[in-house]
């Protein structure tokens, strides 16, 4: 579903990511762990397009990101961002955000499929008429992965979808995410600090450091700590 | 010195809504502070933070405070002048923020920032003797290379050692009560341990009161001998860390539960079903 | 509520229900500052005077009284006559017609233009941003009144010509501000959802990063009005405004200077008059800075 292979990507001056390959099988979910500054976040931000420099190879189901156009894309990888008060635009209704992608792919009847897409992630459809402020974090977190879902994609890219979110509102935002994974078949990525949410969610997860992949563990390994690398061994000590 | 370093009754703390009434984020709060080290745990809005931030007189002006007792080691805060406060945060009470970067002055390097802590603790110390107690300072919480960070400006330094010298830059005063707010959210899991492991040995070693405000139930079980639980502006739950796994409330259990753990099950999380009557259980 | 448990009833109502929520907030928090509302109060009598400018004057104001040549206020002239016999009040109140054509003009040519060059040049960066960038500082650096005399001189006296003269040297500002703006907000993860989801960079800009510019764009305007009624009016005081036999206030000004020792009333009655629409304007876009304003929102 996912390929990746050797990406290299340089911000003025310095490597934010450093040859790194992976890849994803259809229905999977896979975790990039690692702590600040490991280039974990910018993995996912140039999969989707939003890194304009970057080196090797990108596969999405079959389409290259390089030459794919981004309609293209965004039909089959979304992206649900980390901080739920930066991700949903202050002025307008949260029933506007959700139909937006759709009526830019004019996807018909935007209108009745974001009163199912909210019912869908739990929050029903009288929330279409709020304004972002009104919702407290989880909600707008729930909203914004409402919006991802709009064009039926088949991956979703999480960056950090719970580390905003207090522990009681994290237990239900997973929750909901395992819940759309199984009923869609969805393939996830999810970026992630916490180990503990990565083995909650991931089938699979790459430990990076310093922009560089530290090694890639199965869930068993991970659980049985069976890793190999030093400062995995920290990481999981410390966690 | 006898009785307790703080004592908190019935504190209130109240902003004003767009229509003009009261909406109060802190509802009845007391507890005491001995020479040990408390946690406050509670998820946002939980009122933790304006708790700490009373106690301390940082609060914004627009806020409403009132408290039957609010004392720090025997002054009755709720009396004592402006200038009195303000001498107090300077020298016997400290606070740890979050980020260090909105704590350091972003335009003086590091050592000046420090040196000048000292001197406004101690105006008869001569410039010489204030930079060596900075150098041991920060060499106490183990940043390797002193002279040169005293060299540094706020920027240039990362997270941990940011919250390195937020440490040392507070515990150069020697304060009576040092009050951590999140002091480790924005730090890294590795570097986070180390952080702790020095903030516990000052402040053992130096017999502070700590408050150490935090959403993370587990690490302050690990890290205080206290925990005190809020929920929307009251405490529900007083409990000694140790026993933390024997919570009663469901408030606390909850919490507990709702974490996913490396090794835990795959299961959907149990999630928390908020009840009205937490709200008025009595703190 | 009805509206929220309903949705699929009427959704335009139920935006317009929920948008209307949001402006009685806003209106709430807006009544709890008394010099704001003054400030609304002055704007508002003067849309209301220049609206009913006909049925509130008492005289014509173009008609030559001789015989009440620069005469006193009195019962019958309630601000005096100017030195052709003409109601000072009447001329003040059609005049106040003027004060705001020039205005709305000024602003609805301004604000536009440089709202659009500030959003795409902070937006698209890159050259676009370099070369409209360039241009507006170029604008910026010659003074406001001078470039607004040359104009008006190439071009002729008039009023129109005015308000195009002082849009040439308002729109800048605009520009800066939106640009400062588009900037932050084209890095925004709401923005990035929608680049996401396929958005067109005119999309993106025009429903995404717009919006985000209009509150300052608002509050600068309203300061802004307070500029360009005095730049009009210094125009028409230097004779190259509005023409007579026009009761524009600046040009009333510059008649009555000559008699200001012995008929005091002639200029000071629209210096007042412009200086109380400054103020109203100035006192308005203070009190919305204060709640529009993104850097002094800290209580909800």
């Amino acid at each position: 579903m996912i390929t990746v292979e050797n990406l290299t990507v340089r911000f003025s001056g310095s490597t934010a990511v450093d040859t790194v390959s992976f890849t994803v099988a259809q229905g999977e979910s896979f975790g990039l762990v690692g702590e600040s500054g490991s280039g974990k976040s910018t993995i996912l931000r140039t999969m989707v397009g939003l890194n304009r420099h970057w080196s090797g190879r990108i596969i999405i189901n079959g389409m290259d990101a390089r030459t794919t156009r981004q309609r293209d894309l965004a039909r089959t990888a979304q992206m649900v961002f980390q901080d739920p008060y930066g991700s949903l635009h202050p002025r307008y209704t949260i029933g506007q955000q959700i139909a937006e992608p759709m009526l830019i792919n004019g996807i018909a009847d935007p209108v009745g499929r974001t009163a199912e897409l909210l019912d869908l992630i739990g929050l029903g459809a009288k929330f279409q008429f709020r304004f972002p402020h009104e919702l407290s974090g989880g909600q707008r977190q729930r909203v914004a992965i409402a919006r991802a879902l709009s064009l039926s994609p088949r991956i979703l890219l999480l960056d950090e979808p719970t580390s905003a979110l207090d522990v009681s509102i994290q237990a239900e935002i997973l929750n909901l995410l395992n819940r759309l994974r199984r009923e869609l078949g969805l393939t996830f990525v999810i970026v992630s600090h916490d180990l503990a949410v990565i083995s909650y969610m991931c089938e699979r997860l790459m430990v990076m450091r310093n922009a560089r992949e530290v090694e890639t563990l199965t869930r068993e390994q991970l659980r049985a700590s069976d890793v190999r690398d030093d400062y995995s061994r920290q990481l999981l000590a410390a966690s | 010195m006898t009785g307790p370093l703080v004592e908190i009754e019935n504190l209130r703390v109240a902003f004003r809504n767009d229509d003009g009434s009261w909406n109060d984020a802190v509802r009845g709060v007391s507890f005491s502070l001995g020479r040990e080290k408390l946690g406050i745990v509670g998820e946002s809005g939980s009122g933790k933070s304006l708790t700490g931030r009373s106690l301390l007189g940082v609060l914004p002006d627009y806020a409403r405070i009132s408290a039957d007792r609010l004392r720090f080691d025997g002054i009755d805060l709720t009396t004592a002048s402006p200038k009195l406060r303000r001498s107090l945060r300077g020298g016997r009470m400290g606070m740890i923020l979050q980020d260090p970067k909105y704590s350091l002055n972003p335009v003086m390097n590091v050592g000046k920032q420090i040196i000048e802590a000292i001197r406004i603790g101690d105006r008869k110390l001569s410039g010489a003797e204030a930079r060596r107690q900075a150098v041991t300072s920060l060499e106490a919480v183990q940043i390797r290379d002193p002279e040169r960070v005293m060299g540094l400006y706020p920027h240039e330094l990362s997270g941990g050692m940011g919250q390195r010298v937020m440490i040392a830059m507070m515990v150069v005063r020697e304060p009576d009560l040092l009050i951590a707010d999140e002091p480790t959210s924005a730090l890294d899991v590795t570097v986070r341990t180390q952080v702790l492991s020095i903030m516990d040995e000052l402040v053992t070693r130096r017999g502070m009161g700590l408050i150490f405000i935090s959403h993370d139930l587990n690490l302050v079980s690990k890290f205080c001998d206290r925990v005190i639980v809020m929920y929307a502006g009251r405490i529900v739950e007083t409990l000694d860390a140790k026993n933390l796994h024997a919570a009663q409330h469901p408030y606390t259990r909850g919490l507990l539960a709702c974490l996913p753990s490396i090794d835990g099950s795959l299961e959907p999380l149990p999630t928390l079903t908020r009840d009205a009557s937490w709200l008025e259980a009595a703190s | 509520m009805t509206l929220l448990t309903e949705p699929a009833a009427d959704p335009k109502a139920a935006i317009r229900a929920a948008r209307w929520k949001e402006f009685r907030s806003f209106a709430r928090r807006f009544f709890r500052n008394p010099l704001g509302v003054v400030g609304l109060f002055i704007v508002l009598v003067l849309i209301f005077v220049a609206a009913f400018a006909p049925w509130i004057a008492t005289h014509d104001p173009y008609m030559p009284t001789l015989t009440a040549r620069l005469a006193a206020p009195s019962a019958e002239w309630w601000f005096g006559a100017d030195e052709l016999g003409r109601d000072i009040y009447s001329r003040l109140v059609h005049g106040s017609r003027l004060t705001l054509l020039i205005v709305a003009l000024v602003i609805v040519t301004s604000a536009p233009l440089g709202l659009i060059i500030g959003a795409v040049a902070g937006t698209r960066g890159g050259w676009i941003d370099a070369v409209f960038m360039r241009i507006t500082d170029v604008f910026l650096a010659i003074p406001k009144l001078l470039l607004a005399l040359a104009f008006v001189a190439a071009l002729g006296p008039g009023i129109v010509n005015a308000a195009l003269a002082i849009t040439l040297t308002a729109w800048p500002p605009y520009a800066r501000l939106a640009r400062a703006e588009a900037m932050v907000v084209r890095n925004s993860d709401y923005v990035n959802a929608v680049r996401l989801a396929g958005a067109s960079e005119f999309r993106i800009i025009v429903f995404h990063v717009i919006p985000m510019c209009l509150s300052s764009v608002i509050v600068r305007m309203t300061f802004d009005m307070a500029g360009i009624i005095l730049t009009a009016a210094g125009l028409g005081f230097i004779g190259l405004g509005a023409q007579p036999p026009l009761p524009e206030w600046g040009a009333m000004i510059s008649t009555g200077r000559k008699f200001i020792f012995d008929q005091w009333w002639v200029a000071t009655v629209p210096g007042i008059a412009i200086f109380t629409v400054s103020l109203g304007f100035n006192l308005l876009g203070d009190a919305l800075r204060d709640l529009l304003d993104p850097h002094l929102r800290q209580r909800k």
